[in-house]
């Protein structure tokens, strides 16, 4: 059989995790290392860091992170966010990930992608593409952490990745991202239909009879989750803010709730998923 | 052939261009001071806030202030100046969700409403179920009025400008509702002047001309050529009007720790608020200003006058606000600050009825030579900037 | 007390190398990565880690000397693991872009995993988490898998499998979407696996763990 991965997806800048919503935003939750650690020892099957700056500020900066990740947690990490060059896939690899996840650079330079999966073989490249709805109805893709236009539609950018040599897809509606309002099923099934290759979808996740759904009629292999479970983290943890508070951090200090989202744990998740017949690692 | 403008008589502007040493501002912004430390007051002012402010207290004065004009009945007690964005839309859903008052949001209509600014527009009428008057002022007016405003005074928002400050007043003693709540006092938050830091009030005889119109109020444009029955929609209640009123301008600033990104959040969440899917032209954020077609202009005008664009004003904001450091506004600012807004272009010309010659004429115009020279190849750049990469620094 | 030369990674400039080493660390081994073939002609155990492509490997292990210290070594009767591509590299060849030859230590070749089975679409690579079996309870229990349970899950993260010419080197079996393919071997002092230990949680961290207490 084959298992489908819940991979709770981490978006990061400089010391924080932060959560936003369409792709904005830089809301502190707390700090990588606590959600990675808890999410590793909770049943994540993978986990996966986005630089959500890199290619604002032109910084990569996750190496030691990265690094202090791979030393305790032994599980796949993919490391994504202004991944440009063979020597920063290097690099990442280097310091402990095993797969990258590549966007901005891939779209402006599409041969990248060949030439980093001949390199690091394709199972190491990801291409992540960012989709956004258009009045028409069509999906186009973004770069620069979904806020660039290319012009791009989103299938013939899959098929081709695929083509020339990417190993899995993930897939994030910027439209739904941060809002609980559930998967974007349109947008999955165009690209599942697609591409031969593993795709992760992500962005909008409601709750688990949704992610059921997203699995079963998306034929994704697998879930990227981010709201729904960090949420619940900071609600039953103390997370720790790091001394000089940097970042967008008014929303942790409030103790308030987030009511759009209705957090859950990936256990949770993986019963409801196995009560329902679909393949899970338990 | 346009006259230079003299840009350092107009706005008192001092001849050094200086940076704060915290933020990405420089002492361009008008009536913005330094510190002898190279600290902005608007850097100051925030730190102060942050340590000095008492925000339970604070949050009691605002009870107690709604508590006086609260109505019960079904009639409106607060007006909200609003554009339908996220700042405003806060603001009205919170009073009206958390404090029991039934607000009136007011609306000065944006030149050329955006689809994503109409959207947010409706949105917070629909979703965030918050009532709403919209004025729009007679369409060849006001585009006479934005012309000749982007002539004389650099700033095709003037007639905007005057709309947002004094339509409200007007649906005030209309609708004979004296409190007026408006967000965060500009002069305070962004550095300017900063005689009204310590008060949640705004007068509405004696600032307005001077903090909001740039010293060239409506009736200032009759020497224009402008009819006196063509300015009257844009001019304020007469005073006698407002005291009778007992109208009172508020700032939630004053009352509220005011951080507009978490305004954002509240707003995906209780008003249907949707970020826009490009960032705007000239900054890298994707939620703030984004109604007016024409918008871009404004602040391109603001960065030609003080060399100041708007990854710089937002970018200030958000350092102060804890969220980026110094080093990352620098680097926005590098990378989109001045970005011309090309993509309304056209229409802009079109609303204008001017040419792009012309458009070009005016805009160098405003190029002070204290902040603005030629490189090698012709092109116009900063003497000074925020990076050190001017041609004189 | 042993020492820090004894145990060696092989760095032949492919793969992850940090989580193997620090999987090593976790359970108190203390390895070494290196390319240089002193060191490895010095080991008592030999890991050959790798992920990408056959054809590459092979070629940087060629021009990295090290071929035939491996082989020696392995003849010696020295303990060889591998993993992902460090299991492809023991077979005869490979039908990754081409033919390769490989190091030719375990009869057999490595093929394709196919993009269909009975006309169902499969996905390639093979990217995640799946189970491992043996029917032969004394093989399982007389291997580095001893003291797990059949049909733990392992994560694999590969396009082409390992067909061992003799069922006898199979250690452990796994069943990709109706393909059952081989996803571990041991033959003499040579054992590898299809699979990463080093990422597959507490299960793997349980190998590296019986491969410590086999050492001591």
């Amino acid at each position: 059989m084959k298992t489908i991965r819940i991979i709770p997806r981490l978006d990061i800048k400089g010391p924080n995790l932060v959560k936003g919503i369409h792709l904005e935003g830089l809301r502190v939750l707390g700090k990588p290392e606590d959600f990675a650690r808890y999410y590793y020892e909770n049943g994540a099957d993978e986990l996966f860091y986005q630089d959500v700056v890199a290619s604002l500020y032109e910084r990569n900066s996750l190496n030691s992170l990265i690094s202090n990740t791979a030393k305790e947690i032994f599980i796949p990490l993919t490391v994504g966010g202004g991944i440009r060059t063979i020597a920063d896939i290097n690099s990442v690899l280097r310091a402990g990930a095993d797969k990258v996840c590549i966007n901005t650079a891939a779209i402006k330079n599409p041969n990248f992608i060949k030439e980093a999966s001949r390199s690091f073989g394709s199972s190491t490249i990801v291409i992540a593409i960012e989709a956004i709805k258009q009045p028409d109805g069509c999906y186009l893709a973004y770069t620069d952490n979904g806020r660039e236009h290319t012009g791009i539609e989103v299938a013939d950018w899959a098929k081709k990745a695929e083509e020339l040599g990417a190993g899995e897809i993930v897939i994030t509606s910027v439209d739904r991202d941060g809002t609980g309002l559930g998967f974007d099923m349109q947008l999955i099934q165009l690209i599942s239909e697609i591409v031969s290759i593993p795709l992760i979808i992500h962005g909008g996740a409601s709750d688990e009879s949704n992610i059921a759904t997203a699995i079963k009629e998306g034929k994704a292999d697998g879930v990227a989750l981010a709201s729904i479970l960090h949420y619940n983290f900071i609600q039953n943890n103390i997370t720790s803010l790091i001394g000089k508070e940097e970042g967008n951090t008014d929303f942790l200090k409030s103790g308030k709730q987030f009511s759009r989202i209705t957090p859950t744990t990936i256990k949770t998740i993986k019963e409801f998923l196995n009560k329902n017949t679909i393949s899970i690692r338990l | 052939m346009i006259e230079n403008k003299d840009v350092l008589k107009r706005y008192n502007l001092p001849s050094e261009v200086k940076f704060c040493k915290k933020c990405t501002i420089s002492n361009q912004r008008p009536r913005i001071t330094l510190d002898e430390n190279g600290v902005c007051s608007a850097c100051n002012f925030a730190e102060y806030k942050k340590t000095k402010f008492d925000w339970d207290k604070r949050e009691e004065q605002l009870i107690a202030l709604l508590d006086k004009f609260r109505k019960n009945d079904g009639t409106y007690d607060v007006i909200v100046p609003s554009s339908g964005g996220k700042d405003s839309a806060y603001i009205a859903h919170e009073l009206k969700y958390k404090y029991g008052m039934n607000p009136l949001t007011v609306t000065w209509s944006p030149h050329l409403y955006t689809e994503i600014g109409w959207q947010n527009f409706q949105g917070m009428i629909h979703t965030g179920n918050l009532a709403n008057v919209l004025g729009t002022p007679a369409g060849e007016t006001h585009r006479k009025l934005t012309k000749l405003s982007f002539e004389i005074l650099g700033d095709p928002f003037q007639p905007f400008i005057y709309g947002q400050t004094n339509f409200p007043l007007q649906v005030a003693v209309n609708y004979g509702i004296p409190l007026i709540m408006y967000g965060e006092n500009g002069e305070v938050e962004y550095g300017g002047d900063m005689k009204n830091a310590f008060t949640p009030t705004r007068d509405y005889k004696g600032d307005h001309k001077k903090h909001y119109f740039s010293g060239l109020g409506p009736e200032d444009l009759i020497k224009y050529g402008i009819s006196k029955n063509d300015i009257a929609p844009y001019m304020a209640p007469s005073d006698e009007k407002l005291n009778k009123l007992g109208c009172e301008i508020h700032f939630y600033g004053y009352y509220k720790k005011w951080i507009p990104q978490e305004f954002y959040y509240y707003c995906t969440e209780h008003t249907g608020f949707k970020a826009n899917p490009v960032r705007s032209e000239g900054t890298y954020s994707k939620y703030a200003s984004l109604d007016d077609k024409l918008d871009g202009y404004h602040y391109y005008l603001a960065y030609i006058k003080f060399g100041l664009g708007r990854a710089t004003s937002d970018s200030a904001h958000e350092i102060r606000d804890g969220h980026l450091t110094r080093e990352e506004g620098v680097q926005l600012v590098r990378k989109f600050d001045g970005e011309f807004p090309s993509k309304y272009f056209q229409t802009f010309l079109e609303y204008c009825n001017i040419s792009e010659d012309y458009f070009w004429e005016v805009i160098n115009s405003w190029r002070s030579p204290h902040l603005w020279g030629k490189d090698e190849g012709g092109n116009w750049k900063l003497l000074h900037n925020v990076s050190k990469t001017g041609l004189k620094d | 007390m042993k020492n820090n030369n004894d145990i060696v990674i092989i760095d032949y400039q492919l793969g992850n190398l940090f989580s193997v080493k620090h999987a090593c660390v976790k359970v108190g081994l203390n390895p070494i990565i290196t390319s240089d073939k002193k060191d490895i002609l010095k080991a008592s155990i030999l890991i050959l880690p790798g992920v990408g492509a056959f054809g590459d490997a092979m070629e940087n292990l060629k021009r990295l000397d090290l071929v035939s210290p491996l082989k020696d070594k392995v003849k010696m009767g020295i303990p060889l693991f591998g993993i992902c591509l460090g299991l492809q590299l023991l077979f005869e060849e490979s039908e990754e872009h081409g033919t390769n030859k490989g190091l030719g230590l375990i009869p057999g070749t490595v093929k394709k995993i196919p993009f269909s089975i009975e006309n169902r679409k499969i996905k390639v690579p093979n990217t995640g988490w799946n189970t491992i079996y043996n029917k032969n309870v004394s093989e399982w229990n007389n291997s580095p898998l001893n003291s797990l349970d059949q049909n733990s899950y392992m994560y694999f993260v590969h396009s082409y499998y390992a067909k061992p010419a003799n069922a006898n080197d199979i250690l452990t079996l796994t069943n990709y979407d109706g393909l059952e393919y081989c996803s571990s071997i041991k033959k003499d002092n040579i054992c590898a696996f299809q699979f990463h230990p080093e990422k597959s949680g507490k299960n793997g961290l349980e190998i590296y763990n019986n491969i410590k207490i086999a050492f001591q």
